[in-house]
């Protein structure tokens, strides 16, 4: 089990590229239609003035079908998710989550994935959790772990073959 | 005594100890019995961006565990509670969806069946226990600490799937703090996001966010900065120092869980409820009578 097979290349390019085509073509027919381009989810995107990310403009965008365009571009990538732009959305158009299907996408085309998200994803598949339990300090610089402040031991997946089985079956289907 | 399994999620277990002792620590005073279950994941949400049918397969599976044992699920950490909450929605209401992601679940011999409720801290504290319940409890009530709330994106939107307040003007956590003495009060930052789901990848980034929501309170001269996620408060308060960096600040403001300001309310020992992992400067607040 492997990253690669959770994101891409596990299966054939034509049926990978089938199934994209497929889903975005949802994503063009449902979402975009009902923009009208008022941009308040601009205006309230946590991103927006840090990294420039302007959602109204990616639903446009979506619209018109320039969609590798974004698959390939890092602006993707700035999204916080902090849900503003669907909550306030007049139009129930949710630019937060065309972004995490563009994101989902490039992943799957076999983008390279940025940053710690490997990592992450590497953790959970090998032990269940996104990292390792870990020795913090205190306000007067003792090291200490979660046994030494009677923590219970932390509940993570107990048949890690069962559970890879699991994640590997997710990654022949996909998204 | 109402019984939940708690559902720890990744960053609280793994390095957020403060929370998770402080909520061991309170619940049992409030008639709320946690128990633990062997065998849960990541909830995945913090790797949506990567696979989103990780993200429903992984929380079916976790609801499905707690479902076994016939228990409601407690999940501290807002976006846990998302991702749980958001799963239990698509389930229940696309059959289709429902029997792929079970299809996932039988290996392990689990199944979703939408049995189990799904609370959030806020859920649990403001309207399961209820504020009558904690005025009961309060035994050192805090004397008018000026606070600042934060609740955390995740809690609160989107509201369409159903949050544990109102989106845009949160006040569970406000009537809490009334409850135990703390005065709390609106500033214009109080609904900024903390930017902590950009530490993946942008990390600068991330910190900037944090420092600049801090920032803003301090200018405002709030005693405390209060809340309520794990993400967020290793934001505010592990990497508050740093985080005062990226905007050129000293920055200098007490951040606490709520559950930990609820518990010294309560008359419980601080080392009980974690204070001495707090890195932010709370020995300015003089809780609990002595010098923290």
């Amino acid at each position: 089990m492997t990253i690669t097979d959770l994101t891409s290349m596990g299966e054939s390019q034509t049926e990978l590229k089938k199934e994209i085509n497929e889903r975005l073509q949802r994503l063009q027919d449902e979402i975009s239609d009902y923009c009208y381009q008022c941009a308040k989810c601009t205006s309230g995107c946590e991103a927006h003035k840090l990294l420039e990310l302007e959602p109204h403009k990616i639903v446009a965008l979506l619209k018109k079908g320039l969609i590798d365009e974004m698959v390939n571009s890092d602006v993707i990538w700035t999204c916080m998710s902090c849900f503003k732009c669907r909550e306030r959305c007049p139009q129930n158009v949710a630019p937060v989550e065309v972004l995490f299907a563009l994101k989902n996408i490039a992943v799957a085309s076999g983008q390279q994935i940025p940053g710690n998200y490997t990592a992450m994803l590497q953790s959970v598949l090998s032990m269940g959790l996104l990292q390792e339990v870990k020795n913090v300090l205190t306000r007067d610089n003792k090291t200490v772990s979660r046994t030494n402040l009677g923590l219970p031991e932390v509940s993570k997946p107990t048949d890690h073959t069962k559970f890879q089985m699991m994640l590997s079956k997710i990654a022949v289907e996909k998204v | 005594m109402k019984k939940y399994a708690v559902y720890p999620g990744c960053v609280m277990p793994t390095e957020q100890y403060a929370y998770e002792m402080s909520i061991r620590e309170i619940m049992p005073h409030l008639d709320i019995e946690l128990v633990d279950l062997k065998g849960f994941s990541c909830c995945s949400e913090p790797i949506k961006s990567v696979n989103q049918m990780l993200t429903l397969a992984l929380s079916a599976r976790n609801i499905a565990i707690a479902e076994k044992e016939e228990l409601d699920i407690f999940a501290p950490c807002p976006m846990c509670h998302l991702a749980l909450s958001d799963c239990k929605r698509v389930l229940d209401t696309n059959l289709m969806m429902n029997k792929r992601v079970n299809s996932y679940l039988t290996d392990e011999g689990l199944k979703y069946t939408g049995t189990a409720e799904i609370v959030s801290i806020l859920d649990l504290l403001h309207d399961i226990v209820g504020i009558d319940k904690i005025k009961e409890k309060v035994k050192k009530p805090l004397k008018d600490l000026k606070t600042a709330t934060h609740y955390g994106c995740h809690l609160i939107r989107p509201s369409e799937i159903g949050r544990s307040d109102d989106a845009e003007n949160p006040q569970k956590m406000e009537n809490i703090l009334k409850t135990i003495g703390a005065k709390p009060e609106y500033y214009p930052e109080k609904l900024d996001c903390c930017g902590a789901l950009l530490t993946a990848n942008l990390p600068e980034s991330a910190l900037t966010k944090t420092g600049q929501k801090l920032q803003r309170v301090q200018e405002q001269e709030f005693d405390a900065f209060i809340d309520t996620c794990p993400w967020c408060h290793r934001q505010y308060d592990s990497k508050q120092i740093k985080a005062g960096e990226t905007v050129a600040a000293k920055l200098e403001v007490p951040v606490l869980y709520l559950t930990q300001l609820l518990g010294i309310s309560m008359g419980i020992p601080k080392e009980k409820l974690g204070l001495n992992l707090n890195l932010s400067p709370i020995e300015k607040l003089n809780l609990g009578g002595k010098k923290t």
